[in-house]
């Protein structure tokens, strides 16, 4: 079991709760992790802002983007 | 997450140990960035930068560097905070079953089964999971996802399966080492949840499911596999189901 407690739909601001309903309608969860930062909205916020930016289209393939998320994940050991 | 931004499976696996993978120039290049960038104090050689500067603009050496500094922001976040891995809304998972169910029109237990299993073990990381189908006296297996071989067939009243197919009762083991009962079914999982399939007072079968760790499955996966049994119930009652 995870150390952080993870906040719901119904504990987090407004904005942070229209963000939750998105990653719900499009992936059918909302990840563990920004459910815990939800405890300081304004840096989830900003945090998924930054997730857009770097890890969406952009100069570099996504495909080759999602490798190199893989790859650290690996060295880091995190299965997350 | 990788697969479905169009990485082949040999080259997630690659991933392990990229220097043994024929990667493509440029690839090879940014992933021995990534793990010059992600171990010790994150020195970057000048022979490993010019190679990278064959390959890329600064604009997206700028972006490489960025999706891993982001990673190793958030793996060493989530490892500091031991964070569990998301699992699908049981709502979302019931929802995807009931399409399936719907797709399958004709009711090929089979079929729906496979797409079953599929959708719970995707969407709940179960370790293993299960569609057993009542033929006269045997709980046969129709279809299961996940690494470990378990017996093909129980006898009803053998077994957790078998037990869970004579009585309609749901069990949950959260301790698969511990009761007699558990003799003939193997060590595959450290817990298991088993939910009977029932038609009426009948048991048309059942779903068996395993979890990599004691106590895995608690309130929520429970009503949640008995509210996916119920959906694949017509199927199963449509195939060979034998009355109890």
């Amino acid at each position: 079991m995870g150390r952080l407690t993870r906040l719901a739909p119904d504990q987090v601001p407004p904005e942070i709760r229209e963000m939750f309903r998105k990653f719900l309608a499009e992936r059918g969860n909302i990840p563990n992790m920004f459910r815990s930062v939800a405890h300081r909205p304004e840096i989830l916020a900003t945090m998924l802002a930054h997730f857009r930016a770097v890890m969406g289209p952009g100069t570099v393939p996504v495909p080759l983007k999602e490798m190199l998320a893989v790859r650290v994940s690996r060295l880091n050991s995190c299965d997350y | 997450m990788a697969k479905q931004f169009g990485v082949g499976d040999g080259a997630i696996a690659g991933l392990s140990d990229p220097g043994r993978f024929p990667f493509p120039p440029d690839q090879k290049a940014a992933l021995r960035f990534a793990d010059a960038m992600t171990e010790g104090g994150g020195e970057v050689s000048d022979d490993l930068y010019d190679d990278l500067r064959r390959h890329f603009t600064e604009a997206q050496i700028v972006e490489i560097a960025a999706v891993i500094g982001l990673f190793n922001y958030f793996n060493r976040f989530n490892n500091a905070f031991r964070m569990d891995i998301t699992l699908t809304d049981p709502d979302v998972v019931v929802r995807r079953a009931e399409e399936a169910a719907t797709d399958d029109g004709e009711g090929d237990a089979r079929t729906l089964s496979e797409r079953i299993v599929e959708i719970l073990a995707q969407g709940r990381r179960y370790l293993w999971v299960g569609v057993y189908r009542r033929e006269k006296d045997a709980m046969v297996l129709l279809a299961h996802r996940g690494p470990s071989t378990l017996p093909h067939s129980f006898r009803v009243g053998e077994g957790n399966v078998g037990a869970a197919a004579g009585t309609g009762v749901t069990r949950v083991i959260d301790d698969i080492g511990k009761g007699a009962t558990h003799g003939a079914s193997f060590a595959a999982g450290r817990s298991e949840l088993v939910v009977p399939v029932r038609g009426g007072t009948d048991v048309l079968g059942v779903i068996d499911a395993r979890g990599d760790r004691e106590g895995a499955f608690g309130e929520e996966d429970r009503a949640l596999v008995e509210r996916v049994a119920s959906i694949l119930a017509p199927a199963l009652a449509g195939g060979h189901a034998t009355r109890r």
